[in-house]
């Protein structure tokens, strides 16, 4: 790990800022979920896959607080700058079913990048296993795994790249099946279930990634993002084969940078009991054996 | 031409470069706010309130937010007074604006053991008092009664030579009782408000929200509240008061300031509007100017509220 993840608040960036974002356009990914994509470089440059930001509609006061996003990926121009993000949400609150509403040159707020991030990433066998929209961290995992795209700034090594890439996806029915075609790439396995049935395996994605282990290569590195029981039945099946997991956690946030000390998750510590830690600037991504589920 | 106002405030013993502070537990301990503020633009930080020992705080979920509001209960999470002197003092001594500690204890000892460990240590420019956290068995009953309030002010003041705020609830019959015996007890000033009382339910699982059930509300929902208080106190009592409650630009704060604050807290809106705060000193500066008055105490206070609406106690000229 670099010496950023091992400092107290691994996820705490000097960097990051608050900003004006032009909306550039908005499409629809799957039933009730679409992916925006705003204007703002100079998050843009910095940001790397697993960072969050925050969006909140310009002036008024309901909604009050902002809403924390995860990276889908970052938007480059023509000369291969960064020039905005892109990120995937679920109409489920007040604000996500006013985003549905946004037009492109409407502006908003956004502040970040924030967070720590997914590790670069790893060698041998790197398994992202993703329930509902917790796909979203998993395109810039996939696409810096891939070598495709470079990440931060300046833009963060990558010494080892994995030999196998496989996004395990699972999702309530084929419509809620958000962004097959961004995952769908030369060197990237994809493998979906379904609770219905309706694509891919019938039951749980959970039933995929044991799969993988009865496979070879065998899974060696696990990243996880999506509801808390899923990832914690993840980290469960990665513990009992001794593989290294990481879980990015959405937890409720105020703020995301820090200062609200809402968006507490239980940690082990190293004497076997546990504290609440903050998931904005600890996390959002925690080895799993640190949580306490 | 616009003259330059002075912005300096004199709440007794505590100068203060200007009048725009930053609430308690809405700052972090500041090193998280670099990224986003301006500290010299920052008329005083106070960060999160330290309690004598550590605390974990209240189960998730601590916050949520309501119709134009927050409501929180956080409880008092820190890892205590020791942490604090040891791991955030240093950085925040170092911070090109003033700091004040915010204390909370259990009983009239533990402040004044506190204030004796705080008196100690360099960098501190005050003390606000925290007897008046809704979401802590305890906190907040020496905010609900008056003779405790003061006693709490008094024993402290007997062990610091620091100036003292103290933050009061706005939870009780009559704030006011409490803001004048605070006064008598020594307190430099007072800050109005601390958070409002509610909760917030589930009403499809039968359950509260937040995980301790009530809640502490904030931010503009409860700004004509706040300003009540404000407006009351500053009415009826010979103290500076520390306007907080739902303040989120240039408007809320002349609002605080005309209604009897002689400075106001950032509280809520540093959550979703983190440069807020650094810049309303520029835009207040500027304002005023426009205005042409020669000091921002000039404007402290010049509500003319009918003589009928005042409160009893105290005419308004």
């Amino acid at each position: 790990m670099d010496a950023a993840a091992q400092s107290p608040l691994p996820g705490l960036v000097p960097a990051a800022s608050q900003q004006t974002a032009c909306v550039i356009e908005q499409v629809r990914m799957a039933r009730d979920t679409y992916r925006l994509r705003l204007e703002c470089p100079e998050l843009a440059r910095q940001i790397v896959p697993g960072q969050f930001f925050m969006v909140r509609e310009q002036g008024g006061s309901d909604p009050l607080l902002g809403r924390p996003f995860a990276l889908y990926d970052i938007v480059n121009n023509d000369d291969g700058d960064p020039i905005g993000v892109d990120f995937g949400y679920v109409v489920v609150g007040k604000l996500t079913s006013r985003m549905v509403d946004w037009q492109p040159g409407d502006t908003v707020d956004i502040w970040g990048p924030l967070g720590n991030g997914f590790p670069a990433p790893p060698d041998g066998h790197l398994v992202m296993v993703a329930g509902g929209i917790g796909q979203t961290p998993f395109l810039a995992v996939t696409r810096e795994a891939l070598g495709q795209r470079q990440y931060g700034d300046p833009p963060r090594d990558t010494p080892t790249r994995p030999g196998t890439l496989t996004l395990c996806y699972g999702a309530r029915s084929e419509e809620y099946l958000a962004g097959i075609d961004d995952f769908t790439t030369d060197g990237l396995q994809v493998r979906v279930s379904t609770d219905d049935g309706s694509h891919g395996h019938h039951g749980l994605v959970t039933d995929l990634l044991k799969d993988l282990f009865r496979e070879s290569p065998e899974p060696t590195a696990i990243y996880t993002c999506g509801p808390e029981p899923m990832m914690e039945a993840v980290a469960e099946i990665a513990a009992e084969h001794n593989t290294p997991c990481w879980a990015s956690l959405e937890t409720p946030m105020a703020c995301g940078f820090g200062i609200c000390f809402s968006c507490v998750t239980r940690i082990r510590l190293d004497d076997g009991q546990w504290d609440y830690r903050r998931t904005c600037v600890e996390g959002p991504v925690f080895r799993a054996e640190q949580l306490q589920w | 031409m616009a003259r330059v106002p002075d912005l300096n405030v004199d709440l007794n013993r505590l100068r203060l470069a200007n009048p725009i502070l930053v609430a308690s537990g809405t700052f972090g301990y500041a090193r998280e706010m670099e990224a986003f503020a301006r500290f010299e633009n920052i008329g005083a930080v106070i960060p999160k309130t330290v309690t004598p020992q550590p605390r974990i705080g209240n189960p998730p979920p601590r916050t949520v937010e309501t119709t134009s509001g927050l409501l929180n209960s956080i409880g008092l999470d820190n890892d205590g007074l020791d942490s604090f002197v040891e791991k955030h003092l240093p950085y925040l001594k170092e911070l090109p604006t003033a700091v004040i500690a915010n204390i909370a204890g259990h009983d009239v000892d533990e402040f004044e053991a506190m204030a004796s460990v705080l008196d100690s240590t360099e960098g501190l420019a005050g003390i606000e008092l925290n007897i008046s956290c809704p979401n802590v068995s305890g906190g907040v009953d020496f905010g609900t009664n008056p003779q405790l309030a003061a006693e709490v002010v008094k024993r402290v003041r007997g062990r610091t030579s620091l100036p003292v705020i103290a933050k009061l609830t706005p939870n009780v019959t009559d704030i006011v009782a409490v803001a004048m015996a605070v006064a008598d007890g020594g307190a430099d000033a007072v800050s109005l408000v601390n958070t409002y009382q509610g909760i917030a339910v589930d009403w499809r699982k039968r359950k509260p929200v937040l995980g301790n059930v009530t809640g502490g509300l904030s931010g503009p929902a409860i700004k004509p509240l706040a300003l009540c208080a404000v407006w009351k106190v500053a009415c009826q009592v010979d103290i500076p008061i520390v306007g907080v409650g739902g303040i989120s630009c240039l408007d809320d704060v002349l609002e605080f300031l005309v209604a009897g604050a002689s400075a106001v807290q950032i509280g809520t809106a540093n959550f979703y509007d983190p440069g807020l705060a650094s810049r309303l000193v520029d835009e207040l500066d500027g304002c005023l100017g426009e205005l042409g008055v020669d000091s921002v105490g000039d404007i402290v206070g010049t509500l003319e509220s009918a003589p009928a609406a005042a409160p009893a106690g105290k005419t308004t000229t």
